[in-house]
């Protein structure tokens, strides 16, 4: 495995009109405490928004909070948008509350991880180490 | 309306090229010196402003504040946030982005987060190159948001063409803004949150302070939130900036070279510390073993003058 010479940059999004950001909130601190560079957007994020600001700042990782139950629709247009603006080797992940039926779907949509509540800190660390682009 | 891909291919370039500058070496090198060419062939004279002060004082709101009036005149603006990475896991929590607006379909915009990584300074050792592939990038105005140590922070001050520091109601003491520090390097002093209580009496005794030395910065009372005083003070920021030319670019290549011989100097002095090497010299010394004279080069590879 290559070393890295730059942290990994994640950025923490919540899209979707949600107002509970404590999980993303816990997790970019935490990400931050493993080594990460975390840009934390704030609340209530456009998937163009997103996109936009994954692109201004080259981040190898969009992770994404929803609790709303909107995941279905907003996280498959998130990587089909990253894809056309030509991020297609960012990493996108998921994190709140997703239904176990909901997953294959996304995972075909491309969302790389999806964390449940109870995942820790280091579990979401070691996978964004082993599967964020090398550079 | 979905982000128009080909808008964003220019920002990613862009981005991309700031990521590349992070990482120093001849390749970096090469892409800031094609960056000042262009900017020379175009004549751009971008106007750099810094801002800084206290955690608190509303940087981030402010410098989205100037923006948006900035923008709404027609120029291309930019941000450079900063912030602060961990010593200890060398992470870094990148949060401006939450007090500035997305405009995810504006080209005028651009706004990027930088973490200060290894400089163990306020100021990362890229902020100055990233400086120059955004003015290169066609940026007229572009704001470089520090983490506020408050004092004695001048590397923002050699970068910037006109620093501004932001100091929120409670700031500002008589007798701390006669200090010596950042205070007497700023062209202007921007009192926030106009619109809470204290703020004009934090104006009052800035102005007081302020009012005994020579060469006085501008003070100017604002609110970022409500929008107060946010044409005047860009109005103020762009007579400040008036007629430096090719001088901003100078002055941007000067401080790109202070970072990188103290990016030097941060690496030498990281490798000494976690080699034992730092520890075993100065044990040495107390023990009358090695002479002080001489460890620093010793040590750091840097040179003493022949007086020290």
């Amino acid at each position: 495995m290559a070393e890295r010479t730059s942290p990994i940059r994640v950025l923490i999004a919540k899209p979707g009109l949600d107002g509970h950001d404590r999980g993303a909130k816990v997790l970019a601190r935490g990400l931050r405490d493993e080594g990460f560079e975390v840009i934390y957007t704030g609340l209530r994020r456009t998937v163009d928004a997103i996109v936009a600001a994954a692109i201004e700042e080259d981040v190898d990782v969009v992770g994404c909070s929803i609790l709303s139950g909107a995941h279905a629709t907003l996280l498959p247009k998130l990587v089909s948008s990253l894809r056309a603006s030509g991020a297609s080797d960012v990493l996108v992940v998921a994190g709140g509350i997703i239904p176990e039926a909901d997953r294959p779907e996304l995972e075909q949509a491309g969302i790389s991880g999806i964390f449940g509540p109870g995942t820790t800190i280091a579990e979401v660390a070691t996978f964004l180490r082993a599967n964020a682009r090398r550079r | 309306m979905p982000v128009d891909a080909k808008h964003l291919a220019a920002r990613r370039e862009l981005a991309q090229g700031i990521s590349a500058v992070e990482r120093p070496g001849p390749a970096a090198n090469q892409r800031i010196q094609d960056a000042l060419a262009a900017s020379a062939a175009d004549a751009r004279n971008a106007l750099v402003v810094g801002l800084t002060g206290a955690p608190g004082a509303g940087k981030s709101s402010l410098a989205a504040a100037l923006a948006d009036v900035a923008r709404a005149g027609g120029r291309r603006v930019a941000i450079l946030a900063i912030d602060p990475s961990s010593h200890e896991s060398g992470g870094a929590l990148l949060g401006d982005r939450v007090r500035i607006d997305e405009h995810p379909d504006d080209d005028g915009r651009f706004t990027r987060s930088i973490a200060t990584r290894g400089s163990g300074r306020s100021l990362a050792h890229v902020a100055a190159a990233a400086t120059i592939l955004v003015e290169a990038a066609g940026f007229d105005l572009i704001f470089v948001e520090t983490v506020g140590a408050g004092q004695a922070e001048i590397g923002i001050a050699r970068l910037a063409d006109v620093l501004l520091v932001v100091e929120g109601p409670e700031g500002g003491d008589e007798v701390q803004a006669m200090k010596a520090g950042i205070l007497e390097v700023a062209d202007i002093v921007a009192v926030n949150k106009s619109d809470r209580p204290g703020a004009q009496a934090a104006f009052d005794r800035l102005r007081t302070g302020l009012a005994l030395g020579a060469g006085a910065p501008e003070l100017v009372l604002v609110s970022a939130t409500v929008g107060a005083g946010i044409s005047e003070l860009l109005a103020t920021i762009d007579e400040v900036g008036a007629g430096r030319g090719v001088r901003g670019r100078i002055r941007r290549v000067e401080a790109h070279l202070v970072a990188a011989a103290e990016s030097h100097v941060d690496a030498q002095v990281r490798e000494a510390t976690a080699s034992g090497a730092l520890t075993t010299r100065a044990e040495q010394i107390v023990a009358g073993e090695q002479p002080l004279t001489g460890s620093i080069t010793a040590l750091f590879g840097i040179s003493e003058s022949p007086d020290a």
